[in-house]
């Protein structure tokens, strides 16, 4: 309470000082401008390119997802070939029961690219034989309005239903049709569909797959999946028991590479010591874009922190010209009663003033460029805006020119404190 | 009325590398309430300093200085600014009013610094001292809109507005021309009225005339104290 009342008269003596000396003070703040602007700016449009960054690993399964796909011999191993077998539904069996950080196996068979009709509407994409476990692993779902998912039922009774990704419903039906009930020939085989599955929004990025085959962006491909269950596939299509991949899902992040060593570890001994297989995860992706944050966090923190040194060095230098033209003030103000406190408050008032005003002109200034960014972008990429203005980090933007004008504030003020009232007076 | 002051074997020392220069020399004073006092002597006699350590605004390098019954020649240096805010005012050869501030500003300048500072009050008591010195029309001011008698006066509104125990005047019409020299020692004079004692440090013998005890110093010493 009691600073408080102290602390009122300094800030509005400092607001008029800043008003007396409007260029001085508008260049003094020149620092803390840029430094505030360019904090916010860039922490806004990092922010927004690793919010882009995550929905792309997200959307390939996130990094609790490793996949194992099927390959072809190491040359050394070539003539052992029929030691193994191939990726089977053994292996899933085996994973089950000896890994239990693996909370979720998908099997795969993908039958391939192949021709799906519905009444004259066709179109070509990619079919896949799967299991119930394919959405946990996927990170998908099927909306209940939407139907179901492939179950359990039939997996055993290699039933002939059929769910669909978004896009290729849409293609092979017409708008007022509703696909489910409907039968579909897939590869000329009939299925009934019985799901559609959850939409995947197309993201900022236009990422284009190095898996995807045909070229087709991710995000398309990903909506334009035709899923039958997997014992149908075999039985119907591929007539053997081989798998194409493993889709696995593990609990936590952290278990990734332990999870990742016990798997080869497993697949090999079933596989008589053939690397026929091969795992991945989403780890490099992840990393490469990890590397690319830490780097644009750390070149632009920097820019951002050296110009708030500058900044503050700015402060104090206008802070101690002030105090320097000010020395009979402060002696008179000494004379009628005035502590060192006193003038030790106020003039770190001034600073903190001088660099609120400029923080706030700073974030004015962001505004301005995270528009400019934006208009850029969408110019570049139509899809979305890639960064949007946090008030969390305006409110950081302004403490960090706080703090900065308080610790440039702190010598001057001291100085001015610790003046001699009856030199000061004695001051030209 | 009682006694306000009682010095004692007052000294001053400066040291100037291997020279010391003795401001005050041994000083013995008794100041009453509602005196009018002037202390006169030479430049570089010690008028200043004298004042500057008996408005606590500087501290003896020896001696006794009882204030109001208090000893008060060691004290910390906030509280001195205390006894400074609340117990004397100063008026100074060149005003030293703030150019930012307004008149009215100025004078509660001296408030402000108290624990029970309070704006409403500090500029009530402001209007009244500026009344008290005729220069309730200027309120809105700025110093340098005024002449230097009005600057004066301003400056002794502004000594004043704490109800002080005394004020110490240092030349304090040095800058002064005929006219206003005489209006401001009246001024000053009239406080005594309040039961304000007044201390005028001059060297100029006319202006130690209008005061009823007139101290003169040399070299750091009391040299003569008589009643007039
Ligand atoms: N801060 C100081 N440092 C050194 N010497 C000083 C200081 N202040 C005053 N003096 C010396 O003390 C003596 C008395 O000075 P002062 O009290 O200002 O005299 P007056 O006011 O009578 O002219 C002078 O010789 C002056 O030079
Ligand atoms: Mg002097």
């Amino acid at each position: 309470m009691k600073i408080f009342d102290r602390l009122r008269p300094a800030v509005i003596n400092g607001l008029r000082e800043l008003q007396a000396n409007k260029v001085r003070s508008l260049l003094s703040m020149s620092g803390i401008i840029l430094g505030v602007a360019s904090l916010v700016a860039m922490v806004t449009v990092v922010q927004g390119m690793v919010g882009n960054f995550r929905q792309f690993v997200d959307a390939m399964g996130g990094i609790e997802k490793i996949a194992v796909d099927r390959q072809s011999l190491p040359k050394e191993q070539e003539h052992l070939a029929e030691l193994s077998e191939g990726m089977t539904l053994r292996d899933v069996e085996q994973i089950r029961a000896t890994i239990p950080l693996i909370r979720n196996i998908s099997p795969e068979v993908r039958v391939g690219y192949e021709k799906v009709v519905y009444e004259g509407h066709e179109a070509i994409t990619l079919i896949l034989g799967c299991t119930p476990d394919y959405l946990p692993v996927a990170k998908r779902w099927v909306d209940p309005e939407q139907g179901r998912f492939i179950s359990d039922l039939d997996i055993l009774h290699r039933t002939d239903v059929v769910v669909l990704g978004s896009s290729i419903a849409a293609e092979l039906f017409p708008p007022n049709v509703d696909p489910l009930g409907k039968v579909i020939r897939v590869k000329g085989k009939r299925f009934v569909v019985v799901g559609l599955l959850n939409n995947i929004e197309g993201s900022g990025m236009q990422v284009r797959s190095a898996n995807s085959k045909g070229g087709s962006g991710m995000w398309r491909w990903r909506n334009s999946g035709v899923y039958i269950p997997v014992s149908t596939a075999t039985a119907k299509f591929t007539g053997n028991d081989h798998l194409t991949g493993l889709g696995l899902r593990i609990g936590d992040a952290n278990d990734l590479q332990n999870t990742v060593d016990q798997l080869e570890r497993s697949l090999l001994q079933m596989h008589n010591g053939l690397k026929d297989f091969n795992i991945s995860t989403n780890e490099e992706t992840l990393e490469s874009f990890r590397k690319t944050e830490s780097a644009f966090k750390l070149s632009l923190g920097g820019v951002a922190g050296i110009s708030l040194f500058i900044g503050g060095i700015g402060i104090m230098n206008v802070m101690l010209a002030s105090i320097n033209e000010r020395i009979r003030e402060i002696g008179v103000r000494k004379a009628v009663g005035a502590r060192g406190s006193d003038l030790f408050l106020q003039f770190l008032a001034e600073a903190a003033v001088i660099s609120v005003m400029g923080g706030i002109i700073g974030l004015s200034v962001s505004m301005g460029i995270v528009w400019l960014m934006n208009f850029i972008l969408i110019q570049a990429i139509p899809t979305q805006a890639v960064a949007t203005l946090d008030w969390k980090i305006m409110a950081q933007g302004l403490g960090f020119s706080v703090i900065v004008g308080l610790v440039a504030g702190v010598y001057p003020a001291l100085r001015a404190a610790k003046l001699d009232p009856i030199e000061a007076l004695r001051h030209e | 009325m009682g006694s306000l002051f009682t010095i004692r074997g007052l000294r001053k020392a400066y040291h100037m590398g291997d020279e010391t220069v003795h401001a005050l020399d041994g000083v013995d004073l008794d100041f009453e309430r509602g005196e009018y006092i002037a202390i006169l002597g030479p430049s570089g006699s010690g008028k200043s300093t004298l004042m500057h350590i008996l408005g606590f605004m500087d501290q003896p390098t020896e001696g006794s200085i009882v204030f109001e019954g208090e000893e008060v020649s060691s004290l910390s240096a906030d509280r001195r600014a205390w006894y400074r805010s609340n117990r004397v005012g100063f008026v100074f050869q060149s005003f030293n009013l703030l150019p930012r501030l307004t008149v009215l500003e100025n004078v509660a300048l001296t408030l402000l610094y108290r624990d029970d500072s309070n704006r409403e009050t500090n500029e009530a008591a402001a209007k009244f001292a500026l009344e008290r010195v005729g220069m309730s029309h200027r309120l809105d001011h700025r110093p340098s809109q005024l002449s230097g008698g009005e600057r004066q006066r301003v400056a002794i509104a502004r000594a004043i507005v704490g109800n002080p125990s005394i004020v110490f005047a240092d030349e304090p019409t040095g800058n002064l021309d005929v006219k206003n020299v005489d209006r401001i020692l009246d001024l000053l004079g009239s406080l005594l009225a309040e039961g304000i004692t007044v201390v005028l440090v001059t060297h100029d013998l006319g202006v130690a005339a209008k005061a009823r005890r007139v101290i003169s110093m040399r070299a750091g010493k009391v040299q003569e104290d008589r009643q007039q």
